[in-house]
């Protein structure tokens, strides 16, 4: 099983900081994606090493589980 | 590690949705809440009380969910916090109080309006989190009044 972690900052301002962490590849991205429709608009991205890291052979299909629970 | 995104909330939602983050807004600011229907000054308030008007950034109440002419009043050492959505959709705060400045309640107003997006987005968040399976592994507020969530999930 692989472990996905995601944290969140929303500053006093509103400004809002998402990390997330264990999910390699583009299973990464669609964590930042899905969280960007529920937050806000996107000001700035930083991709880390992490993202370039082979994805895991279980890859989550984030995009299929949310619209299945729409 | 990861990816790190940086983003601008937009608070988008039903009357009820903004009314929750608006309540819990004003208890950490330590304000009284009532919901009233909205009436108009009477002349001696108009003539003796400064007043501000704000509007929530980014905001939009959704029309069908708010009945008309409401609002949330919320009152704190002389000062009156209204909330309501304008004719454009937009949440609208009107900050008024006797032996205040214009500056001191823009000040109020401003602030509050911060602390009611916060509070939105940490409401819908943390819903959303919870829907997919999300489990929080360590919750704080910072000094500066930051919020900070940490969530995991394992994935077969």
């Amino acid at each position: 099983m692989a472990q996905h972690d995601i944290e969140i900052t929303i500053s006093k301002t509103g400004e809002v900081r998402v990390h997330v962490k264990g999910a390699k590849g583009k299973n990464c991205m669609e964590y930042a994606k899905w969280l960007a429709q529920i937050i806000g608009t996107v000001k700035d991205q930083k991709l880390t090493s992490e993202y370039y890291e082979p994805e895991e052979k279980n890859r989550i299909d984030l995009k299929q589980e949310l619209h299945s629970d729409d | 590690m990861g990816v790190v995104i940086i983003l601008t909330p937009v608070v988008i939602g039903s009357w009820p949705l903004i009314a929750a983050a608006v309540t819990a807004a004003a208890a950490g600011l330590g304000l009284n809440v009532s919901e009233k229907v909205r009436e108009g000054l009477h002349e001696e308030e108009r003539a003796t009380e400064q007043q501000v008007e704000v509007e929530l950034e980014e905001s939009q109440v959704l029309a069908e969910s708010v009945a008309s002419g409401k609002e949330l009043v919320l009152t704190k050492d002389g000062i009156t916090l209204k909330v309501t959505r304008d004719a454009r959709g937009h949440c609208k705060i009107c900050a008024s109080g006797k032996g205040y400045s214009q500056t001191e309640l823009k000040q109020m107003a401003e602030q509050f309006s911060q602390k009611v997006s916060q509070c939105f987005i940490y409401n819908r968040t943390v819903t959303e989190l919870k829907k997919h399976n999300f489990q929080t592994v360590n919750e704080d507020v910072t000094e500066d009044g930051t919020i900070r969530v940490h969530v995991r999930r394992w994935v077969d």
